[in-house]
């Protein structure tokens, strides 16, 4: 009876907007995929099965985490902190951590495997609310309040660097950041560590100029079209002819082989291509709801640390959003983060999901809507 | 707290704002892409699917003045196989290797490479069409037959030095056919399916057909008979003569278009793998430069002339069979000399003091101003590659005795068709012309011409009077002096041997002649020079007034007939010698009785036809000139017949 009236009192426009994007996900991920899965497994509908799984596993993750007041895991979260701390270090293992493209990155056996750089990215962002929430006054000084965040964020994003893992390990940092500078550090501390990571780039471009190089080949992927310009190309190549209206559904080219892995970092392009620019646009104003429901959610909790989390999970998306999209319409250099909600993937889904519910029930809790 | 509150209230809405921002920026780049770029992208990306099947065009033709075709292309397709699109490569390769009689494993490995698309050399490359019926019927997926041609050249080796040839893939290599390449070869086209990036038929995806532009056509000022003639009479002087080479050449000289141009050794254009690369890749006529010998007299005439140095029937000259130039003693060819004689009769009788004579009064700088004037050291600009360029005395080099020798053909080095171009230019009223092959160019599709080549006028060297002078003498040395042999009744030719010593290493051989004639016809309006040269005659007198003199004749005779000149009326009569007899004219006899033929002698055969008494008609017709002892039809009728 009590949850019954809980679930009554959700964020429905954000709970909407969430099944909707999955939905749409589960049916890109399938376009995408068939051509690879025939090829690879002989069986299209290989990636959707298992997509179809994640995503029920993740309703059912939101669905007990809307459920669960969201002050019930605050005292785990050192506790889950460490073992994900664990995690990191354990992946990094050879013959415990599994390697795939260049990366030893998953924890797991066989095709069910996880990544725990997804998990950290999830309990970083409780931690660091928490602790914003905690040291809420200190948070103006650098030494006692924002110090010892950038020391934790700092060390498990070494961590994650070591599998390689940037682009993970980059969305956290980011997200991390913009809750410090949502929970009140000051301007000019931005502006220092601004310098600070200036300076560092350049120290690193003149140690390996080629860095300066593939940062920049985004700009034009013809430069290098069979080396670091050939995945931007390839997304390019889909999303051009798509047009105002798409090719229709399943009537995608580049799934045909052009496009590597198309249902993972790249299903947005296959998007655009299927379904035009309408469907690119509605998929990107949806995200754009979610946002403006997350930060209302975080405007009107009373609890700090609800504000906090909700910022961190809304940051957590748009940081991915904007870097997944601007790297297949070529706006962004090619980095391996993928569309919440859309791409094929088990770990980013299912927590993504559980972080919406974790969202959701703050939503539940706000006084009057 | 508060101030606290109101902080966090403010970054939250910046957040929001920002991520806005962020989400339009994102939607203006999609439009960005998916509009402004989309056509650009689309193309590329419909290259990157794209899987050309090449569709080759045709080859312009190769024509003559008159449209009789020279080169042209017969159909001859080419397989191409989509590797990935076979389904069964071991069938197909076994049912492949039987039609085109290819080792089995060799097509197997072939049709399993990792490319795009395979061709199989050289068996499935240009076949004929009944192997592409074959290939074609055994309806295999991944097997295109894709429309090509070859080059055919139906006259076989006929002009083929000045044709070249065309290599596989229709590329002109020598000749012409290099020379035009460009606008014979037009640019392929290609029937395009869309692959994946494995290479399978992407699905649902239309072909894309690009048509082919096809070459143009190209008439030569070439006329085919002329050159059949000379082809001819190069093939009659080879097996007569045993030489190392020949050399012929017809101008038009009132244009310089080429009217035949052909050398031996010659070569198979569709064979030329069949002999050393020298034979097919040297177009002797404009490439080989050699001393000229007597024919180069023309030049010193011309330049006498113009100078008004000497009266030709006026002026005397004796010569004892010899001249002393800077202490140098220069021999005529005629042991003992021509004695006394008009200047006419010193170029009749080729004298070489008396041209050193002319030299010497025109002086150094005329001379070879002149021979500068008339195209000599340079190239004279004809379509073809390779061209010489002569080689002419040093002009800081030049003394008595250079400028002496030069007067008369020796020590000088020039090419065959400068010669023809020159005197061309001495016999025309004075114009030096540019050479030339390609005449007009001709719209493959609906053979309306595009393009006339308007002939080039370089420069007028010599007046109109004096060229006329020129033809006056040129027509004495035919008629009464050294080129006798190239006389050809009713056509007033006039032309001038030339007997060059070849030289090897800085030293004249012995007994070794490129023996040259250079005829003109008919000389009140030429139409045509012809130079016939021929390398090292052998069991012959090495001169040109023997060898090829003669076949100059022939060739000019012939191709004025060809070319529908009327015959002259007034001409300046052969000069007799003791081989000679005197033409005899046809008699009209239609319309006489049998009878008073018998009692008649004509020095001629007598042949009838038919039975009757009276002579109904005749051949040749009344008033033409034959030979003595030649044979003359008549035929019989009764007299009602022969009165009509």
């Amino acid at each position: 009876m009590e949850s019954n009236q809980m679930f009554k009192q959700v964020d429905r426009w954000l709970l909407l907007v969430t099944v909707l994007l999955v939905a749409i996900g589960v049916v890109m991920v399938y376009s995408a995929s068939a051509a690879w899965a025939e090829y690879n497994f002989g069986d299209s509908t290989y990636f959707l099965k298992r997509q179809l799984l994640f995503a029920t596993l993740g309703l059912v993750a939101l669905t007990v985490m809307m459920n669960i007041p969201y002050q019930t895991w605050r005292p785990y979260l050192p506790l889950i902190m460490l073992i994900c701390f664990i995690l990191l270090i354990i992946v990094l293992i050879p013959g415990v951590g599994l390697q795939r493209g260049g990366a030893r990155s998953w924890l797991g056996i066989g095709a069910f495997s996880v990544q725990p750089s997804e998990f950290m990215k999830l309990a970083m962002i409780g931690m660091v609310a928490h602790l914003l929430a905690v040291r809420r006054e200190h948070m103006s000084y650098f030494g006692q309040g924002v110090f010892p965040l950038l020391l934790l964020i700092g060390t498990a994003f070494g961590l994650i660097m070591l599998q390689p893992d940037l682009g993970t390990g980059a969305v956290m940092v980011i997200t991390a950041m913009a809750m410090i500078f949502i929970g009140g550090a000051r301007i000019l501390h931005f502006v220092w560590l601004g310098l600070l990571g200036v300076v560092a780039f350049a120290l690193l471009v003149i140690s390996a100029p080629y860095r300066l190089q593939r940062l920049t080949s985004f700009l034009d992927p013809w430069s290098d079209a069979l080396g670091s310009g050939f995945q931007s190309i390839q997304s390019l190549y889909a999303i051009g002819p798509g047009g105002l209206v798409g090719l229709g559904f399943g009537d995608s080219r580049q799934k045909y082989y052009y496009l590597p892995e198309p249902q993972t970092d790249f299903i947005f392009a296959i998007l655009a291509e299927e379904g035009g620019f309408i469907t690119g646009a509605i998929v990107i104003l949806l995200f754009s709801i979610f946002m403006w429901r997350g930060i209302r959610i975080a405007l009107l909790i009373d609890d700090p640390f609800a504000s906090f989390l909700a910022v961190g999970i809304v940051g957590l998306l748009l940081v991915q959003v904007m870097i997944n999209i601007g790297v297949v319409i070529g706006m962004f250099p090619v980095t391996g983060i993928t569309l919440p909600f859309l791409s094929y993937g088990g770990s980013s889904l299912t927590l993504m999901l559980l972080a919406v519910g974790l969202l959701l029930n703050i939503s539940s809790q706000l006084r009057s809507v | 707290m508060k101030p606290n509150r109101k902080q966090l209230k403010r970054r939250l809405i910046l957040m929001l704002a920002i991520g806005l921002f962020v989400s339009v920026l994102l939607i203006a780049r999609l439009a960005y892409v998916q509009f402004y770029l989309g056509g650009w992208l689309t193309d590329l990306a419909e290259d990157s699917w794209a899987r050309d099947v090449p569709f080759e065009a045709e080859r312009g033709e190769i024509r003559d003045r008159h449209g009789e075709t020279l080169a042209t292309n017969i159909s001859a397709p080419s397989l191409l196989v989509v590797p990935s699109q076979v389904e069964d490569p071991a069938h197909a390769a076994v049912e492949i290797s039987s039609i085109l009689q290819k080792a089995e494993d060799e097509v197997y490995e072939k049709i399993t490479e990792q490319q795009s698309i395979v061709r199989i050399n050289p068996e499935g490359r240009k076949m004929t069409p009944e192997l592409a019926d074959a290939l074609r019927s055994l309806d295999l997926e991944g097997l295109y037959i894709a429309e090509d041609n070859r080059r055919y050249y139906p006259n076989g080796a006929f002009l083929s030095h000045v044709l070249g040839f065309a290599g596989i893939d229709n590329q002109g290599l020598t000749g012409l056919e290099q020379y035009y390449d460009e606008e014979l070869s037009g640019s392929p086209g290609s029937v395009s399916f869309y692959s994946d990036a494995k290479g399978q038929r992407m699905p649902g995806m239309a072909e894309r057909y690009v048509e082919p532009e096809d070459g143009q056509h190209v008439n030569l000022s070439v006329d085919e008979q002329v050159q059949k003639i000379i082809e001819r009479e190069l093939d009659i002087a080879e097996a007569t003569y045993s030489p190392d080479g020949a050399i012929g050449i017809a101008m038009d000289p009132n244009t310089g278009g080429i009217l035949g141009m052909s050398s031996r050794p010659d070569f198979d254009p569709e064979h030329f793998q069949d002999v050393p690369p020298e034979i097919y890749n040297q177009n002797k006529p404009v490439w080989s430069q050699y001393e000229p010998g007597s024919t180069f007299k023309i030049m010193t005439l011309a330049a006498a002339l113009e100078e008004e140095v000497v009266d030709l029937d006026e002026d005397r000259f004796h010569d004892p069979g010899h001249i002393e130039v800077a202490g140098q003693r220069l021999r005529c060819w005629k042991k003992g000399g021509h004695g006394d004689q008009t200047f006419m009769e010193v170029v009749q009788n080729s004298c070489n003091p008396g041209f050193v004579t002319l030299g010497e009064r025109l002086g150094e700088d005329l001379l070879f101003d002149y021979i500068h004037e008339f195209g000599f050291g340079e190239q004279t600009g004809i379509d073809l590659q390779g061209e010489g360029t002569g080689i002419l005395f040093d002009p800081e080099n030049v003394g008595p005795l250079e400028q002496a020798t030069t007067a008369f053909g020796q020590g000088v080095s020039v090419t065959p068709l400068q010669q023809v171009t020159a005197v061309a230019a001495a016999v025309n009223g004075g114009y030096l012309y540019e050479p030339f092959l390609a005449m007009e160019w001709v719209d493959p599709e609906t053979e309306d011409i595009i393009e006339r080549k308007e002939p080039v006028m370089k420069k007028q060297v010599i007046s109109e009077d004096t060229s006329q002078e020129v033809r006056r003498a040129l027509e004495h040395v035919v008629a009464k002096g050294t080129g006798k042999g190239a006389f050809v009744d009713g056509y007033r030719v006039g032309g001038k041997t030339g007997t060059a010593q070849k030289s090897s290493g800085g030293r004249y051989l012995k007994d070794n002649h490129i023996v040259s004639f250079i005829g003109v016809a008919p000389m009140d309006d030429p139409e045509i020079v012809v130079y016939i040269a021929i390398d090292n005659p052998k069991d012959t007198m090495q001169f040109g007034g023997v060898v090829a003199a003669p076949i100059v004749g022939n060739v000019i005779g012939d191709s004025l007939r060809a070319m529908e000149v009327e015959p002259r009326e007034d001409q300046l009569e052969k000069e007799l010698d003791w081989t000679d007899t005197e033409p005899v004219e046809i008699p009209d006899v239609v319309g006489l009785p049998l009878t008073e033929l018998h009692h008649a002698s004509y020095p001629l055969e007598i042949q009838t036809e038919g039975t009757g008494e009276y002579v109904v008609s005749q051949s040749p017709a009344p008033g033409s000139r034959v030979e003595q002892g030649s044979t003359i039809r008549l035929y019989l009728g009764d007299k009602s017949q022969a009165d009509d």
